[in-house]
């Protein structure tokens, strides 16, 4: 076709004069959007397990996201702009996070990202937030190989990074004078890269510290039946058991050992003693009595905010504070997080996220936080520790509730 | 010695848990040659239907096993008549394996939307109980779950082996055909008899929900379990797969207890394996096809 010897007709000359007038109005309208920006919505786009293998979890950190969400704007927003969370479901699916996390940053456009649940999605997702240059902080992912992706932009809201969840057990045992220290250890460790790597520091600081091994197995995720493990361990009656467990393993290894008639004097288990909810319904309430745990927040912390932060779950959610799952707390405070960087620079976006958290530390609900290059905390948890029905803290003593419990009680049926 | 008795025993009671819930696989394969991916499904409905009767009623979850059975009858019964009778006779054998994969799927959909994937278990205040008996301990629901799984084996041979309607079944195993051509309603019999398959995973879900944590996503353990259990023991052959459900718990057991728990698992397949190289009908399996 030649365009010389093309006619222009009446109706094209219309249909040009209205598509002209569009692209003005357009450009003008989007000029005024320029000069409103600072009104306008601040999007944070967070993509999360609300079905699949990870629900649970996932529908704990969106309660915590959206509380957050209420909270800020209640205040104002951030830098007077309300805060809109878009969250998208990722089906627990390593694949889909990346899509999601892909939209997220692409088609909604938001102006921030930030973490999913699980290390399984949050190394995939992180790649993401790094290649299109958004900062991400994020509630649930610890797991060593996230740090090993070296990616400047992260931020792990929590104490350490989770394999560390062992060392304040293992600086309470070795704080007590030798004659009461337990004089040999049984490890029981689920095959899985949280979980087991954990109880190994726990074995190699024992071990340095003359507590003899007398038991150390690992088991694979689909090991359903405990009790064959349970008996090899109890046969060699250690007086202190390090499970590498996450929920599921935790409460057979423990129905176990009530089965087997086992109780050792020191039960320290890695996950699943840490929910409030699961581990007494799971292995009956009068059992939990002296079982260890690490924990990265607790009810009655005294952690700036903790109490509003309680108040404003449970006039939202309901129950009670013992019943908050602590990812909620996790994804509450990485929202906290944007407002400080905010109130600091008096700027909202991902490069004055990322310089700004890097230098300094930063108080949160789970203490105050600071990072390596790559996000890995440089903090510690809490040992926690059952008593009375309640996880109780126990160590450090700067904040224990409770002097820790030892030897354990024998198990109630 | 003590630690190998200790894992005889608790080996012996976890086959024999297992020996139940193969039986209705077994069962379906023997008369519909439907190798049935959803029985693990059925079997952890089955563990929420108990648990959720048990919370409503305070009824022993033992006792409810009464009314969870004819529910899981007629669901069974209901996949037949609606999901499995309109395949073509001559695809029915590999569609059937779609169809009971895709039923598998719904039902792990239907449970997560109702119940989430939090872990659950069925707790009469009495599933941690133990005897202990000349120092070796024997855990109470383990102990009823085996006397169960017997008195289950015992219902089955003798609905098979004595009643009308087993006689049905056998002869439809047999020869379909003949069967019709004496009066006997094929299609009828294969949705009792899968619904009857079906039924034996209420027993099979309140005790696998009293002995360990479950959510809807279990059944995919479950399943690669059962269907070892049942090649080994040969498929159609329950005897075959009460007595592979045993050599499963005991080796496993054994291997956990006396040498690594990450190779219980591995032995158990080893075992399936060389079974196969040498005898590929499994340590049970009917010469004629079908015969149970």
């Amino acid at each position: 076709m030649k365009l010389s010897n093309t006619k222009v007709s009446k109706r094209g000359m219309i249909t040009a004069g209205v598509l002209s007038a569009a692209l003005i109005t357009s450009s003008l309208l989007s000029t005024v959007g320029v000069a409103a920006n600072a009104a306008s919505p601040l999007k944070i786009g967070v993509s999360l397990s609300l079905t699949g293998d990870f629900s649970d979890s996932g529908l704990a950190a969106q309660r915590g996201y959206l509380l957050w969400q209420q909270e800020v704007n209640k205040k104002g927003g951030i830098l007077g702009r309300s805060v809109s969370i878009k969250i998208v479901n990722d089906a627990s699916s390593p694949d889909q996070v990346v899509t999601n996390y892909t939209n997220l940053i692409t088609k909604d456009k938001v102006d921030i990202v930030m973490g999913p649940f699980s290390s399984l999605l949050t190394i995939p997702a992180s790649r993401v937030a790094k290649r299109y240059g958004y900062s991400f902080i994020e509630p649930a992912g610890g797991g060593p190989k996230v740090f090993a992706e070296k990616n400047p932009n992260l931020f792990f809201v929590q104490p350490a990074a989770t394999t560390k969840g062992g060392d304040v057990f293992a600086d309470y045992i070795l704080s007590l004078p030798a004659s009461q220290r337990p004089k040999t250890a049984g490890y029981v460790k689920l095959d899985d890269p949280f979980a087991a790597p954990l109880a190994d520091n726990i074995k190699a600081r024992f071990e340095a510290a003359g507590i003899k091994t007398v038991y150390d197995q690992t088991y694979p995720s689909e090991t359903a039946d405990m009790t064959p493990v349970v008996s090899a361990l109890a046969a060699k009656n250690p007086d202190v058991v390090v499970g590498g467990t996450q929920s599921a393993d935790a409460f057979a290894q423990v129905k176990a050992m009530i089965q087997l008639k086992f109780s050792p004097k020191w039960l320290f288990l890695s996950n699943g003693a840490s929910s409030p909810l699961e581990f007494p319904q799971q292995i009956g309430a009068n059992n939990t009595e002296g079982v260890f745990t690490s924990s990265d927040w607790y009810p009655k912390s005294t952690a700036p905010g903790t109490a509003a932060f309680i108040k404003a779950y449970v006039a939202k959610y309901g129950g009670a504070a013992t019943s908050i799952d602590s990812t909620s707390t996790e994804a509450y405070s990485a929202g906290t997080l944007l407002e400080e960087v905010a109130a600091k620079t008096g700027k909202i976006d991902n490069k004055t996220i990322i310089a700004t958290l890097h230098k300094g530390s930063w108080p949160t609900l789970e203490g105050n936080l600071s990072w390596n290059a790559y996000g890995e905390p440089q903090g510690s948890y809490l040992l926690t520790q059952w008593i009375g029905g309640a996880l109780t803290t126990v160590w450090p003593k700067a904040t224990a509730q409770h002097a820790p419990v030892a030897p354990k009680p024998a198990w109630k049926n | 010695m003590h630690l190998v008795v200790q894992a005889l025993i608790l080996g012996t009671l976890t086959g024999g848990v297992y020996a139940l819930m193969a039986s209705g696989q077994t069962l379906i394969f023997g008369i519909m040659k439907v190798i049935n991916l959803a029985q693990g499904a059925y079997v952890v409905l089955g563990a929420y239907l108990t648990m959720s009767l048990f919370q409503w009623t305070h009824i022993d979850p033992f006792l409810l096993i009464l009314l969870t059975t004819p529910i899981l009858f007629f669901v069974g019964a209901a996949t037949q008549w609606f999901l499995l009778r309109p395949l073509r006779p001559a695809d029915a054998t590999e569609l059937s394996l779609l169809v009971t994969f895709a039923v598998a799927l719904g039902l792990e959909g239907l449970m997560s939307v109702m119940y989430k994937t939090t872990l659950r278990s069925i707790q009469p205040g009495y599933e941690n109980h133990s005897w202990t008996i000349a120092g070796y301990q024997v855990n109470e629901v383990r102990f009823y779950a085996f006397l169960l799984s017997i008195a289950m084996l015992v219902i089955l041979y003798l609905i098979l082996q004595k009643t009308k309607f087993g006689r049905a079944i056998r002869a439809t195993v047999q020869n379909p055909m003949s069967a019709q051509l004496l009066g006997v309603n094929s299609n009828l019999v294969s949705a009792f008899g899968f619904g009857l398959g079906v039924a034996t995973s209420a027993a099979a879900g309140a005790v696998f929900g009293l002995i360990t944590p479950f959510n809807p996503g279990s059944h995919y353990d479950l399943i690669s379990r059962l269907l070892t259990v049942v090649i080994l023991g040969g498929l159609g052959s329950i005897g075959g797969s009460v007595i592979a459900a045993m050599v499963m718990g005991v080796g496993a057991a054994l291997v956990s207890a006396l040498s690594a728990p990450v190779w219980s698992d591995f032995t158990f397949f080893a075992v399936l394996i060389i079974v196969l190289l040498v005898r590929p009908r499994g340590m049970f399996g009917a010469k004629v096809r079908g015969a149970l």
